[in-house]
């Protein structure tokens, strides 16, 4: 489904991806694994046009969508869900999801139709999805930070996206909500067949939950395979799986 | 939706206001008549700003420029031009919002600051141009004595025009701002990134928000000819737009009724403490500063957050 | 209304000298808006009312002192009463609003010049004021049968020399360079254990100190009248964006785009000579929008 090229990012003569290089099939879970400043967050901004690449392409389901602005993109079914929260604070959790929904509906530019009647379904539905039906009128910049990063997941899945891109979903969070989060990623894939990619400091859930995992190093791709090719390759053990996060 | 309870302290206040509204040419004075409907008039203007300042978070600075293209081409139709008036009252919206089109194109590709100091400087070109024109616009005298249609000539008819016309804008105004387009616009006010990132086309939107800010305040210009019959360069200098970015913040711009009270505090300071000293500017901008250091959201925004201030609840549905 | 009459090589060259001369005033009142607005990040919409200030102080100060040297002791008396007051004003009020939004900045500044335009009626009355320049310094030139006030030509040998003397400030000294990082990164200077506050401080008091230097110098040429404040205010805000924030050399480009669009418009189309740098300053946003030179941010 997606499949990036020898993408290549400098800034201020910092080249914060160099030579990147990925492939994501359809249905599958893939994580990105490295070090603290290995150009993952980059990455992934490269791919949903947060951020244009210097070089090289990003092959989103055989069409080369480098340099796209970000709603395009989005529009082909890219959605990322950030590193940082990346939310709406000064809307309701219903609203903020509503906002994602609305937008893929192609419902933005609609200036008459009360939009609290709009749209409520599907919009519930993500919530409940993602457990956060009891603070749904809650504004969101009230929320616990925990709940703040299953709101930007909830976001980014409002938009059906076919690609979910999640940038360290589990940041932050205690170890119940760590595998709580992790249960509905592979529920995520397992019953609805999202196509998911996303990255984590987390070892064992990685290995546990991912079909294929990718390693950066400052900026590099050193290797892409399963998760025992990963564990077994020598590169990959010396440069980061020597002493655990 | 969670079920609401029935408002009935905002209806019972809303509908004394009404009425006290339609009654007042009874038992006020012909200048207190003049009066409400200035405020009726300033309010629309910035209940407009706010559509794209505390809606979609757009550093509008110099909105006075549509108000006044608004109002002058309503007077220079009726004194100019030979057609029929309904074409002036039709046109001089219309016109701003071409000019808020054209001078939009140009902002929103930057944001923030820079939006708002291109916008200052697009347009104070207009207003040179609007200043120095004698033979079209009448130059700094301005244009008086517009011939608006008898209807709307006498105190009473330009009070009632006036107060039907600002009723139904406010009420589109607000059915924009409860809309799928409201919603998208506030979230583009709160995270144009993230915005980016769901698929809007933040520029466009921002687009869509100017046309309808500008088009209303073309209408609240065309409403100021009709209460005032004339027009001056003041009414699109920079002055009077910052004057109506501080009516928002006074009222709160996060509400929506908030600019419109904004309005009605900074009109009848002028007007009342006016009378008694000529140094009625600086007790409002003692006032700002005060606002700034202790009230960032504004009278309204206060006492509508200050019961729920702890517990985060939804904002009530004022919005 | 006619468009410009007979055009002649010389009287371009007047104008020119004229132009250049606004320029002067022009670069001194932006410059010191563009340190506020690029290193403070404060649209200070009072900086107009600063320079006002700085006028009205020079015909007063020169008035009291008196005589042939009334004129020198304002030109250095204004601008330090004016620096001095916005000392005063940055340590009570503007220093806790740094970390605020612009827009609320550009709100407080307005309040701010509410109170100075009160403040000068309230000490100076609604008249209008007006100073003359020392002896030496009146009459003109005639270049080419045209006039060219002396002090015009005075205007012209200021203008580069306090350039320069920024440029020294900003670049050679330290804490121009301690500015100029904090206009950057203020945590970073932080960190590194400046007292940042009192840079900032000083940053505030020689932008406001450079308004009043443009008031005191402007006070000779004209009337000084209670609108001052209006007009240069849009025109240093231009000046400052076109040319890019905080860029010194960018406010003297912006000064001289300005300067000489008016002048020449002045020749070329009296009627409209003030749209001319209006018209300059649209074309240079629609082409750069952050400015012709390097921006602070």
């Amino acid at each position: 489904m997606l499949k990036v090229v020898e993408v290549e990012k400098t800034f201020d003569r910092f080249m914060a991806v160099n030579r990147a290089n990925l492939e994501v099939g359809t249905g599958e879970i893939v994580a990105v694994i490295g070090p603290n400043g290995a150009g993952k967050s980059t990455l992934f901004k490269l791919i949903a046009g947060h951020l244009k690449p210097d070089s090289g392409r990003v092959v989103f389901r055989g069409e080369n969508v480098a340099g796209l602005a970000p709603y395009r993109i989005c529009r082909k079914g890219i959605s990322l869900s950030f590193q940082v929260v990346n939310i709406f604070h000064r809307l309701t959790v219903f609203e903020n999801v509503q906002v994602a929904v609305l937008a893929r509906q192609k419902r933005s530019f609609n200036l008459f139709t009360r939009a609290r009647t709009l749209a409520i379904e599907e919009t519930l539905d993500l919530l409940a999805t993602l457990g956060l039906s009891d603070v749904a009128h809650q504004v969101s910049a009230s929320l616990s930070h925990g709940d703040q990063k299953l709101l930007e997941m909830a976001i980014a899945l409002g938009n059906r996206p076919e690609l979910l891109i999640l940038d360290e979903p589990t940041a932050g969070m205690s170890p119940e909500e760590t595998s709580t989060t992790m249960e509905l990623i592979v529920r995520l894939n397992a019953e609805m067949g999202q196509t998911i990619l996303f990255c984590e400091h987390d070892m064992e859930l990685v290995f546990a939950i991912a079909n294929r995992i990718m390693v950066m190093q400052q900026g590099v791709s050193i290797m892409q395979g399963s998760p025992d090719e990963v564990r077994d390759c020598k590169a990959v053990q010396d440069a980061y799986l020597g002493g655990s996060r | 939706m969670s079920q609401e309870p029935t408002p009935w302290k905002s209806i019972v206040v809303g509908t004394a206001v009404l009425v006290g509204l339609v009654c007042c040419p009874w038992f006020l004075s012909r200048f207190y008549v003049y009066l409400v409907a200035l405020i009726l008039v300033t309010g629309l203007l910035a209940t407009s700003l706010n559509m794209v300042l505390g809606l979609g978070g757009m550093f509008q600075f110099h909105h006075a420029v549509f108000y006044g293209m608004g109002a002058y081409t309503f007077a220079l139709m009726l004194t100019k031009s030979g057609l029929p008036s309904w074409c002036a009252f039709v046109a001089a919206p219309i016109c701003a919002a071409l000019l808020g089109l054209a001078i939009g194109v140009i902002c929103v590709r930057t944001t923030k600051l820079y939006f708002g100091m291109i916008q200052l400087s697009l347009g104070s070109l207009v207003w040179a141009l609007v200043f120095r024109w004698y033979s079209f616009t009448g130059g700094d005298d301005g244009i008086h004595g517009v011939p608006v249609p008898s209807f709307v000539a006498s105190g009473k008819g330009s009070f009632y025009f006036t107060l039907v016309v600002c009723g139904i804008c406010l009420f589109v105004m607000h059915r924009i701002v409860q809309s799928p387009f409201g919603r998208v616009f506030q979230g583009i006010r709160d995270n144009s990134e993230r915005s980016e990132g769901i698929g809007i086309d933040v520029r466009r939107h921002q687009l869509v928000g100017e046309l309808i800010a500008t088009f209303f305040a073309g209408v609240a210009g065309v409403l100021f000819v009709v209460v005032e019959g004339s027009v001056f360069p003041e009414l699109m200098n920079w002055h009077l737009s910052l004057e109506i970015l501080i009516m928002c913040l006074l009222g709160g711009w996060f509400t929506f009724l908030g600019p419109m009270l904004g309005a009605a505090i900074i009109v009848v300071l002028r007007t009342v403490v006016g009378v008694y000293t000529e140094y009625w500017t600086s007790f409002l901008a003692i006032i700002l500063m005060l606002l700034i250091f202790f009230l960032p959201e504004g009278v309204l925004g206060y006492f509508l957050r200050a019961p729920k201030s702890r517990d985060g609840r939804a904002r009530p549905e004022a919005e | 209304m006619e468009s410009g009459s007979y055009i002649t090589m010389t009287s371009l060259f007047h104008q020119v000298l004229v132009g250049l001369s606004r320029t002067t005033i022009l670069f001194i009142v932006s410059s010191g808006l563009s340190l506020v607005l690029g290193v403070l990040r404060i649209p200070n919409v009072a900086h107009g009312s600063l320079y006002m200030i700085g006028a009205f102080l020079a015909c007063s100060v020169a008035s009291w002192v008196g005589g042939a040297a009334g004129f020198w002791v304002a030109l250095v008396l204004a601008p330090l009463g004016v620096a001095l007051s916005s000392l005063v004003v940055e340590r009570v009020l503007f220093c806790r609003l740094y970390e605020r939004e612009h827009l609320m900045l550009l709100l407080f500044t307005f309040a701010f010049m509410l109170l100075c335009k009160d403040l000068v009626k309230l000490i100076w009355g609604a008249e209008w004021r007006s100073l003359s320049a020392p002896i030496v310094l009146q009459g003109s030139f005639s270049i080419g049968g045209l006039p060219l006030p002396r002090f015009n030509l005075f205007l012209l040998v200021i203008g580069p020399l306090v350039a320069l003397g920024l440029w020294l400030l900003t670049n050679r000294t330290k804490i121009g360079k301690i500015a100029r990082a904090a206009a950057l990164d203020r945590e970073m200077v932080s960190a590194v254990g400046i007292n940042v506050s009192w840079v900032y401080a000083a940053v505030f008091v020689i932008g406001c100190g450079l308004a009043g230097l443009g008031g005191a110098l402007v006070a000779p040429t004209q009337n000084i009248t209670q609108g001052m404040d209006n007009t240069i205010i849009m025109e240093a805000f231009l000046i400052v964006i076109i040319g890019g924030l905080g860029n010194i050399w960018g406010a003297l480009l912006g000064a001289l785009i300005f300067g000489l669009t008016d002048s020449i418009g002045v020749l070329v189309w009296p009627q409209f000579a003030i749209v001319f740098p209006y018209l300059a300053a649209v074309i240079v946003l629609l082409f750069r929008p952050k400015g012709l030179l390097k921006a602070t941010w």
